[in-house]
């Protein structure tokens, strides 16, 4: 999953609260597990791409799919070739290597997987982390559980950018020529990754000593600096999200 | 008047980690009285225990970082290692070198707000607190911007408002004036200055900005805190006069130059805060020559030496070199870039491979001689391991990369970031001895005014050329 935090963008899911997205988003994800057909699957991936595209521009709902690509192609290749039985599509000297049921099952999984991602990314993308904290706290969810799974998602995305800010730094010491670029950047991988690996390792003191020094582990009941605003009532946000949830059901069994 | 903190008879080493030998002890003996509202300064040079010393006064060091520590430290007669950092957050704040260790959260205004939250403060309190320690820090506006798209001052300008919003009477600082341009200083200093509460301060080298700050001065060195002549213990820590090396234009006489450059971006978390643009309509560097680049925390230096050493793009514009426009691949091999943060380009296990990984293609011997060079220039041990290397030391080996890189141009990002004067002073030389034309960038005026023959100013989104100092 592309774990990116907020993003400003624009649209309904910026105005729609945490609590009510949370649910929207989770049940979504589950639904799109039940049996469904791969077309009604690619409409609602979709629309969902659609969404974010509007939500945060094209560029930037392309990201998502740039991260999952490796896994589709490897999904591609070797799906279909575990699903043979059924209608042919392709064979070699008489062996069948690719069936319009194996194709199917292969649209289904990967349509699957990009839903969820997109989903859940855009939560992310759309949330800023202090309301999703509070989100799961309404949820029941301790503060301690909170922040754990907030800070995950502040730091995973900074282990990335470290990894940029790594690869940058391996590009100008590896630098020579541009006939050499391609072959160097592959070789350069195993430093880059073992460097955000050992970054990422000395962070975690750090991350923990920090928070203590600013309080983290205090028996006092924290006080919050946030709130969660539904505007309109959360009863509409919670009813909006029901319809929306109702919508995708009936789009899923349409086909 | 009673001992407000005190230390007495400190020692302290790290743990070691699957070697034969302990590591040796960081400060042996070591003793610190401070009366309460009292203002300490403790100069060190790099890797003399500064930081290690500024988390044991914390109460931050040994706990996830093990070691062994002996004597003792109080607090208001109350001993720093048994209490839990927590029961500490009204009583000190520790403002660290690298603010990337102490950042947490994905907005400013949560990220002032979160200890003020473990405080129990409630709302209205809670908000006005935090905003006027953003305002106080010129970082209202940020308020919903994520910290990691700020600059490095303003990180640090960050973590000082933090500080300021919990307001604990003690502060300890390890290299606070680090990052922060000269207006920013000014504020620190005033702070420092006006405040009631106690102040203990590291720095790596004597500023002028710490006159008349302190009522007691110290000299870390050699695991032992000293007193004394103060004078002497400043040039001591300093030996400021800039390194004279033999200068040869090895790579020839080359101008890179930029014509009518436009850079900008956006920030991702918020689009109340107007997009960023720097304009460079004529920015030049001659091989052999210094400049000096300077201009407020945010103004854009670090992303204009991106563009200018290849790794972003230009809006418009063009970088040319001898007037033949070149790309961003062209530039990477062409321009080095010291970043800020020394870590990024740090990642072997000793400092011999550190050095010798960008000479991996060139044959043995020849890499060898290069590795050993640069390790005795830059006074580094090859066997040492550079994450248990102090920050100064780093950004040495950092330097040490690029100068058996042997680039013509060279940019290094706040230089005066955790090393002595003699050390920068050292690095620039060493990096100009085979001709390379060096961009300094420094909130330093003393660096500006001994190394540098041109400068650089940005001032309001634009960069123009201004008389060095200014």
């Amino acid at each position: 999953m592309n774990t990116n935090t907020y993003i400003v963008g624009r649209g309904f899911l910026y105005w729609l609260d945490a609590r009510a997205k949370l649910l929207l988003i989770v049940l979504l994800s589950v639904m799109v597990f039940f049996p469904s057909h791969y077309l009604a699957l690619s409409l609602l991936f979709l629309l969902i791409f659609i969404i974010v595209w509007y939500s945060v521009g094209f560029k930037q709902s392309l990201r998502p799919l740039r991260s999952l690509l490796f896994i589709i192609v490897v999904m591609a290749l070797f799906i279909p070739l575990t699903q043979r039985g059924g209608e042919p599509l392709w064979a070699v000297k008489g062996t069948v290597l690719v069936t319009r049921e194996g194709v199917a099952h292969f649209a289904t999984l990967a349509l699957r997987l990009l839903i969820v991602t997109y989903s859940c990314t855009l939560y992310i993308w759309s949330t800023p982390m202090a309301a999703i904290n509070l989100a799961l706290r309404w949820y029941g969810l301790s503060y301690k559980g909170a922040l754990t799974v907030t800070l995950a998602f502040r730091f995973i995305p900074f282990i990335g950018e470290t990894f940029v800010m790594i690869r940058d730094s391996h590009s100008l010491r590896s630098a020579s020529d541009s006939s050499q670029k391609e072959r160097l950047r592959l070789g350069d991988l195993v430093p880059t990754v073992t460097s955000a690996l050992v970054f990422a390792l000395k962070a975690i003191p750090h991350l923990a000593t920090t928070l203590e020094h600013r309080g983290f582990g205090s028996t006092l009941k924290r006080s919050s600096y946030k709130r969660l605003e539904a505007k309109g009532g959360l009863f509409i946000h919670f009813l909006l999200s029901v319809i929306i949830l109702l919508a995708t059901f009936v789009l899923l069994n349409s086909i | 008047m009673s001992d407000y903190f005190k230390i007495e008879g400190l020692t302290f080493a790290y743990q070691g980690y699957g070697q034969d030998e302990e590591p040796p002890a960081v400060f042996r003996n070591l003793s610190l009285t401070l009366q309460e509202g009292g203002k300490v300064l403790i100069l060190g040079p790099p890797d003399s225990g500064k930081t290690t010393l500024a988390r044991i006064m914390s109460g931050l060091l040994p706990r996830y970082i093990e070691g062994e520590l002996k004597g003792e430290v109080l607090l208001n007669g109350r001993s720093v290692p048994n209490l839990a950092p927590w029961e500490l957050l009204e009583e000190c704040t520790l403002v660290a070198q690298n603010p990337q260790e102490q950042l947490l959260m994905t907005t400013c205004g949560d990220e002032v707000a979160f200890p003020l939250e473990s405080l129990a403060i409630q709302h209205p309190e809670l908000e006005a607190r935090a905003d006027a320690a953003l305002e106080s820090w010129g970082l209202l506006e940020y308020k919903e911007v994520n910290p990691q798209e700020l600059s490095g001052g303003e990180r640090k300008r960050l973590l000082l408002a933090v500080t300021e919003a919990i307001g604990a009477p003690l502060w300890i600082m390890d290299e606070p004036f680090d990052d922060l341009d000269e207006g920013w200083r000014q504020v620190l200093k005033e702070k420092i200055k006006t405040r009631e509460g106690a102040v203990i301060l590291f720095a790596s080298r004597y500023l002028d900005e710490f006159d008349p700050l302190f009522g007691s001065h110290y000299l870390l060195e050699g695991g032992a805190l000293s007193g004394g002549d103060v004078k002497a213990k400043l040039a001591k820590v300093e030996g400021g006069e800039p390194f004279k090396v033999e200068q040869d234009l090895l790579h020839g006489e080359h101008t890179l130059k930029c014509n009518e450059v436009v850079i900008g971006h956006s920030r991702r978390s918020t689009d109340t805060v107007v997009p960023f643009t720097l304009k460079v309509d004529n920015f030049e560097i001659t091989t052999g020559e210094v400049v000096a680049l300077v201009g407020p925390n945010g103004s854009g230096k670090s992303t204009f030496s991106r563009v200018l050493c290849g790794l972003s793009s230009t809006l418009e514009g063009s970088v040319t070199l001898d007037g033949t426009p070149l790309n961003n691949q062209e530039r990477l091999f062409r321009v080095a870039y010291l970043f800020q943060n020394p870590d990024y380009g740090i990642f072997l296990p000793s400092v011999r491979e550190e050095l010798g990984w960008s000479q991996r293609h060139t044959a043995p011997q020849t890499r060898e001689a290069l590795v050993g060079e640069g390790a005795s220039l830059f006074d580094l041990s090859l066997e040492e391991n550079p994450s248990m290397m102090s920050y100064g030391k780093r950004k040495k080996l950092q330097a040490a990369v690029y100068y058996i890189l042997d680039r013509p141009f060279v940019i290094i990002d706040e230089i005066d970031s955790g090393l002595t004067y003699s050390d920068a002073y050292k690095i620039v030389a060493l990096l100009k001895k085979r001709g390379a034309g060096v961009i300094v960038i420094t909130h330093d005026r003393s660096f500006t005014l001994n190394l540098a023959s041109r400068q650089y100013k940005i001032e309001e989104g634009e960069v123009v050329e201004s008389g060095v100092g200014e």
